[in-house]
């Protein structure tokens, strides 16, 4: 990676004198995850980072930034993010450019952290086939990449290589790291309805109502004017009730239906490690099935739920 | 009739304007005997139904929900309910992963005219909610409250 | 009043002695829920973790994430449709409550909250009324974590500000000592062996995290700098553009007391609840007008930092609003870190100066 580091850094030096800012990453206050990096100054460029810890997807700072010229680094998944925007024209492309890189996997940064036991020493990550290594205190330690990465990287489709403006180090398949670890999803479909419902009810007893997942969300383009946060209408209350966090955890599914990649940012962004992308992968798949979508592959397809068919060829209503 | 036996369920039902709940009208107007489980939310089309109003009416204690519209094709303003038929079909896949059965929501279409459709909708729904009993409720609380007391449940009748 | 002699305590003994607590009143301690450790009453199945520091701040045990004021109910008046009558009940806290394995931080969050909340005149009865229910039991750190500050901020991984006992880690267990006459009265009462020579052990790892903490510029003393860039918006601009506004920062941290209150009604019955707020959201400082005094993200982080390193200092005798925890950054899914911005600004006004004098 060290290689495609050097080459991204020469292509944003050449391209910055046109950008007013670009997004990358850089080293931040933890040793397992990389900090976003607003680069305007050529200076700038020598502290970008990048490896394994690059984990948060900067597309979300993108509408943000509309009418500026910005450039953004960005993995494959990413740009599935960058697409979906790009299709429902929250930013403009002749205003963006995307570097992209040759992603081997994304640390999910509290597993690791478990894992390690501490961020505390760790100098540098690197995955090498099957194995996450560690470098702690000069010493090598391996680990599985179910033990340490995001569950997200097991479905990686690549690079959309065809969107990116730049790309650094080399364009091949993304790593295959085999079955991925067992999903909240496939958990709750070993249960029955009640369990499920006790399930969430415990999980969101732990919800502090920090609305994390929704401002790492880079589809979540209300932000400040969100339905969880209104008053009139009065969608949730304000109690620290079980149901009503479970009801935003609805709203955000619903209004992310058909347009969510599973980028996998409100998972790492709770900050009590709740599985709030469950609800959005369940819509997901159905999505897949009757509708045959997959959001953030193509700019010019429309999503799902903002067209239809009078003839639905997957949807088969009930008969009374 | 034997839904209507024994303990009344709450089914809600929301109904656009122009065909079902006119096709209600006409069942009423009729004098088709139907279980009176279900409570009619009127709105202006299925178009207008956010499936949160949905997802918010179990949260709030429905046992069950009945969503009713025009036939395809027949929609008022065109293709409202072609936009629900997605949406409807969408939501079908959240409902059960937070543990509301499959069984406890429908959409359907009747026209105006149906009076006879739409008490037939009503007694096989209404029925199927019964074979599901009440919905399971969210506890008032759990271990984690550090309230002296639980959230207060204001929502629930 | 002459507080008791050190106490001691082995590990195999203490979850049974919370458990005998937890019989009279509520424990609140940090134990393993769904892969964190968070400060949860105490039952006979729970996994007390004490590695470290926990994941949520304590300040729930005083300060609610929900808590109910008063519940109110309209009465229909009989024969009268149209006039109802409105009957309000109040609710006031009163459980007691033993609030065991926080961090001295975690303490000295509480005296944060004490001059705001428990200050002569203005008295909070909600709060008051839980602190006085309330006895801390702080535990000395012996292994701070990469993010922890608290010597940078005027704290003490060994101190017990805040705290009503303190704890510390030694050989098999741990020393108790009485910090207030409260914990020295409760001390008494429980029948835990002498320390004797483990007094003098558990001074010496106090004594040797304070040196093992690493040294860093203090935070203290920057309200000046703080308030100086007040009208500084690109600098305000550049430290807060990765910031993403949610509340992750306020809502861990245990010295953040903003609250907001609404009513939750359905019907004729309905609650006032009190609840976390959080300065980084849009609706903080949102007016009913429409106006909004701070827009964007840029003039809530400056009123976030500044109301921890400057207002808050001003008015409290250079106290800050914050006890270097950490968990802010730890937890920042942009990765903000607190420490920089305070140093960042100084050293803005710094170049200001320097500008100024060429």
């Amino acid at each position: 990676m060290a290689s495609s580091l050097d080459e991204l850094k020469t292509a944003i030096r050449k391209a910055l004198p046109g950008l007013d800012v670009v997004i990358a990453w850089t080293a931040g206050p933890d040793a397992l995850s990389h900090a976003p990096l607003f680069i305007t100054e050529e200076a700038d460029v020598a502290r970008i980072e990048w490896d394994p810890r690059c984990s948060q997807n900067l597309a979300g700072y993108l509408p943000g930034l509309r009418g500026k010229k910005a450039g953004i680094v960005a993995k494959g998944c990413d740009v599935r993010s960058i697409v979906e925007l790009l299709q429902e024209k929250l930013i403009d492309r002749e205003d963006v450019v995307i570097f992209g890189l040759d992603c081997q996997g994304a640390v999910d940064a509290r597993s690791a952290r478990a894992a390690l036991g501490s961020s505390r020493g760790v100098r540098d990550v690197a995955i090498d086939g099957a194995s996450v290594c560690f470098s702690v205190n000069g010493e090598p330690r391996f680990f599985s990449p179910g033990e340490v990465l995001q569950s997200k990287c097991f479905g990686c489709a690549g690079a959309d290589a065809g969107l990116c403006d730049h790309f650094a180090g080399e364009r091949g398949l993304p790593p295959q790291f085999g079955n991925p670890p067992e999903s909240t999803l496939e958990r709750l479909e070993a249960m029955d309805m009640e369990e499920r419902l006790r399930f969430w009810e415990t999980q969101m007893s732990r919800c502090i109502r920090c609305y994390a997942c929704r401002s790492a969300c880079p589809l979540c383009v209300c932000q400040d004017h969100c339905a969880a946060q209104s008053r009139e209408p009065h969608w949730v209350d304000q109690t620290d009730h079980p149901r009503e966090k479970l009801m935003f955890q609805a709203i955000h599914a619903l209004h992310t239906a058909g347009r969510c990649t599973e980028c996998g940012e409100c998972e790492r962004a709770c900050p009590m490690g709740l599985p709030v992308m469950t609800l959005k992968r369940a819509l997901n798949r159905r999505i897949k099935d009757v509708f045959d979508y997959q959001a953030g592959i193509d700019p010019n397809q429309t999503p799902p739920l903002f067209e239809f068919r009078e003839v639905e060829t997957n949807i088969k209503e009930r008969e009374w | 009739m034997s839904v209507t036996e024994g303990k009344e369920l709450r089914i809600i039902g929301f109904l656009c304007n122009w065909c079902s709940y006119a096709g209600a009208d006409t069942a009423g107007v009729g004098r088709f005997a139907q279980p009176t489980d279900l409570r009619i939310v009127r709105l202006p089309c299925t178009g207008r139904i956010n499936p949160l109003f949905i997802v918010r009416a179990f949260m709030n204690g429905a046992d069950g929900v009945l969503v009713s519209g025009c036939h395809p094709r027949d929609c008022h303003y065109s293709e409202g309910n072609f936009y629900a038929r997605r949406r409807l079909e969408t939501l079908k896949a959240l409902l059960p992963v937070i543990g509301v059965d499959p069984g406890r929501f429908e959409y359907t279409w009747v026209s105006a005219s149906e009076g006879q459709r739409w008490r037939s909708v009503v007694a096989s729904f209404t029925e199927q909610v019964h074979a599901l009993g009440s919905m399971p409720r969210f506890m008032s609380g759990t271990s984690l409250d550090l309230c002296l007391r639980p959230a207060v449940q204001p929502r629930v009748f | 009043m002459v507080m008791p002699t050190a106490r001691y305590i082995a590990h195999d003994k203490l979850m049974p002695w919370l458990l005998g607590l937890a019989e009279g009143r509520r424990v609140l301690a940090p134990v393993r829920e769904g892969g964190k450790t968070l400060f949860l009453p105490l039952r006979e199945d729970s996994r007390l973790d004490l590695r470290g520091l926990a994941d949520d701040s304590a300040k729930a045990a005083l300060l609610p994430r929900c808590e109910p004021l008063l519940e109110f109910h309209y009465a229909k008046t009989a024969g009268v449709p149209s006039r109802t009558t409105l009957e309000v009940r109040e609710i006031l806290p009163g459980q007691e409550t033993f609030l065991f394995g926080v961090r001295p931080c975690d303490a000295r969050g509480f005296t944060v909250f004490d001059r705001v909340y428990d200050a002569g005149t203005r008295r909070d009865i909600y709060y008051c009324s839980r602190r006085d229910k309330t006895l801390v039991a702080a535990i000395a750190c012996a292994d701070p974590a990469e993010t922890c500050f608290c010597n940078r901020v005027g704290g003490d991984p060994g101190g017990s500000d805040g705290a009503d006992l303190l704890f510390t880690p030694v050989e098999g267990g741990f020393t108790v000592e009485a910090v207030t006459e409260r914990g020295g009265a409760f001390l008494r009462e429980q029948a835990l062996e002498e320390a004797d020579g483990k007094a003098e052990e558990a001074r010496e790892v106090r004594e040797a995290v304070r040196r093992a903490m690493p040294e860093g510029p203090s935070l203290d003393g920057a309200p000046d700098e703080v308030l100086r860039l007040f009208d500084d918006g690109a600098f305000w601009e550049s430290v807060a553009a990765k910031c993403l506004s949610c509340g992750v920062c306020s809502y861990l941290c245990p010295t953040c007391y903003c609250f907001n209150m609404t009513d939750e009604s359905n019907g004729n019955d309905g609650v006032r609840v009190r609840t976390w707020d959080n300065c980084m959201s849009f609706q903080f400082t949102l007016e009913g007008s429409g106006h909004n005094p701070r827009n964007g993200k840029a003039q809530r982080m400056r009123n976030r930092i500044g109301h921890k390193f400057s207002y808050y200092p001003k008015l409290h005798d250079g106290n800050l609003a914050c006890v270097g925890c950490g968990r802010c950054i730890a937890n920042c899914p942009a990765s903000m870190d607190v420490r920089a911005i305070v140093i960042q600004a100084r050293s803005r006004v710094l170049d200001k100066e320097e500008y100024a004098n060429e």
